[in-house]
């Protein structure tokens, strides 16, 4: 009885060919957009993802607030503290280390480009983890022996020098208001990703230098910079460092604070999510909508079949027989248009991602839920036409013209 | 004989708001196994409401109706479903073929309702499209029928599910002489073959196919005559 119902669904949309299209039309806009800004939102928080994890996961900062926002020397960091800090937390933090960054000129000849100085602790590649063209990255030793050594990328070499491989070459600079003259030892390139590209993020180029050239050893600094060991537990690794700093700076654990990647991370993310599910629920107002247009065009289907809902009446059918016959009618309208508009959204967020270069996320959940959605919408706003199908008098209808 | 039908005391009025129309009062009447009766009337004289009535349709009446021994008053809208289904088969003045659907799914149409499997439906269907002499158009569609070839249609989809009665309500009057004369021929050798077949018309040689001729006026009867056979 339901496999005939559905084969009379059928040939019911099949007749009218036209009017079933257009029907549908509105449920496949509203799925499509519903999956495709969900997608769309999900692929920027796997992109986010990613990004995080090429700067490192496991980065953070601690610091001291202050009640005016001015620092006294008991509130900033010695190198002594960075030492200590190293000690106390061992295997946990792989990268301890001050935040320096100065922006400057580096000078060949008459060449001269902007670039920020960054400079770089012990395990250096735990921080920066370049891709290396040419030469090597800075080493341990480099940083111990506070080696006038620098790390270009492969832009700024080819600006100054005329060449990618600068490994050897020399460029004179300014570092804390003293001119210094720093021997390239590496090449690296640029690798920022799509996501990164997409913001515009092109500002001056990172040249990474020994941390030891920059600061004195009787400097002091504000943060400490640190990255925590990702195998570990990193909530509980944040938590013992700013208890460290706590006991160490003579502050209670409340004047501590930090900065993560990770928290960050999260925070990126669930706003990503939230902002995707309003997009996708002002989207989904649409499968209303069509949920509606369906709703309408059974209406009139019913009103036009008068006569042949008197036929079957008089033949046999219950009301039961009637009212599903038309329902399926409506949730077969309603998933046909469901189908399609998952494959339509699917396939915008795969050619779109694939135009702007990046791999498009569609999760099976998203799709599994506008689906059923979609059903739902046909059966809930085909009952009304379907019971009013089913309720007509056989003689009445039997008579309509 | 088994009574097939016996309607006692039977009213009904329809209330337009104003005034009550009595459409038929004190109507009784008992129908055996294997009759040939005409139900004759001018327009409004109460015939249609019967037909409405003996075919099921409408409940909302006062008196007793006993169809193959079942009363109808006493049933259920699902009830009468299934006693349309599987008692009654419906000939229309109009027709009443579903359009755009292939006379053998026409004629399928009740046994699909009675549950009847699909292979042995359709060779039924194909069956008694061949005993109304349209094995050759099983697939044809009703726009594609003459109007005595879609009234056959009707005629085997009636037949489908053998029913108690053969219900016709003016099965002639959409149709040319010709047609019509084919229709009561076959009728008539239904009946001769075992079914109880009512008929319901307003034209008196049509009426003269039947045994028994059973006149309406002001929704009561008037006569109820045997018809005598010359030759």
């Amino acid at each position: 009885m339901i496999f005939e119902n559905i084969k009379l669904a059928f040939s019911a949309i099949r007749a009218n060919k036209m009017r079933s299209f257009l029907t549908m039309l509105g449920m496949i806009i509203g799925i499509s957009s519903v999956i495709a800004i969900v997608s769309l939102g999900d692929t920027m928080r796997s992109m986010f993802a990613k990004e995080y994890e090429n700067v490192g996961v496991g980065l953070a900062y601690v610091y001291i607030i202050t009640e005016d926002g001015y620092y006294t020397e008991n509130e900033m960091f010695t190198q002594e503290d960075v030492e200590r800090l190293k000690e106390a937390m061992g295997d946990d933090l792989t990268y301890v280390g001050f935040e320096t960054g100065e922006r400057t000129d580096l000078q060949a000849g008459r060449k001269k480009e902007k670039v920020i100085i960054s400079g770089l602790a012990e395990n250096p590649t735990e921080l920066k983890d370049p891709k290396i063209v040419y030469g090597r990255m800075l080493n341990d030793r480099d940083i111990q022996g506070k080696r006038n050594y620098a790390v270009l990328d492969k832009e700024t070499a080819l600006n100054l020098f005329g060449v990618e491989n600068a490994v050897g070459k020399t460029v004179k600079t300014t570092i804390n208001q003293e001119s210094t003259e720093l021997m390239v030892v590496g090449v690296y390139e640029n690798t920022d990703s799509a996501l990164m590209r997409m913001l515009g993020g092109s500002g001056p180029k990172s040249v990474y230098v020994p941390e030891s050239i920059m600061i004195s050893a009787d400097s002091s600094n504000w943060t400490i910079n640190f990255c925590m060991n990702t195998e570990g537990d990193m909530n509980k690794t944040l938590e013992r460092v700013k208890a460290f700093v706590a006991r160490m700076k003579n502050h209670d654990l409340s004047e501590i604070r930090s900065e993560s990647a990770m928290e960050e991370m999260g925070m990126m993310d669930s706003m990503l999510g939230s902002l995707s599910m309003v997009v996708g629920a002002i989207a989904a107002i649409s499968l209303l909508v069509g949920g509606i247009g369906i709703m309408n065009i059974m209406l009139v289907s019913v009103t036009e079949r008068t006569r042949e809902i008197g036929i079957r009446k008089a033949l046999g059918a219950q009301t039961k027989d009637i009212l599903i016959q038309f329902l399926i009618e409506a949730a077969a309208i309603s998933a046909a248009g469901g189908a399609i508009g998952t494959a339509l959204g699917i396939s915008i967020v795969t050619i779109g991602g694939a135009v702007v270069g990046i791999t498009a996320v569609v999760k099976p959940a998203v799709v599994a839920v506008a689906v059923i959605f979609s059903a739902v919408v046909g059966l809930g706003f085909g009952l009304y036409p379907a019971r009013k199908a089913a309720k007509k008098d056989p003689v009445e209808a039997l008579r309509y013209e | 004989m088994k009574e097939i039908i016996k309607i006692e005391h039977l009213h009904k009025t329809y209330d337009t708001g104003a005034v009550q129309v009595h459409a038929l009062r004190d109507v009784n009447l008992t129908i055996t196994e294997g009759e040939y009766v005409a139900i004759m009337g001018q327009s409004g004289s109460g015939k249609s409401t019967l037909m409405n009535i003996l075919g099921c349709m409408d409940r909302r009446f006062e008196g007793t109706y006993l169809l193959d021994g079942i009363s109808i008053e006493e049933q259920g809208e699902n009830e009468l479903s299934r006693i349309r289904n599987k008692k009654i088969g419906f000939v229309f003045q109009a027709f009443q073929l579903i359009p755009r659907t292939s006379a053998l799914k026409n004629v399928e149409i009740p046994m699909i309702y009675a549950g009847m499997k699909g292979e042995k439906r359709r060779k039924k269907a194909e069956a008694l499209l061949e005993k109304v002499g349209l094995g050759e158009r099983i697939h044809h569609m009703p726009n594609e029928l003459s109007g005595g070839q879609k009234q056959r249609v009707a005629i085997a989809r009636a037949l489908a599910n053998d029913p108690a009665i053969l219900l016709a309500d003016e099965p002639t009057g959409n149709l040319d002489t010709k047609a019509s004369h084919e229709i009561m021929e076959f009728f008539t050798k239904l009946n001769e073959e075992g079914a109880t077949v009512i008929v319901v018309t307003h034209e008196e040689d049509i009426a003269q196919y039947t045994k028994r001729i059973v006149r309406f006026q002001d929704g009561q009867i008037i006569s109820d005559t045997k018809v005598v056979k010359e030759g």
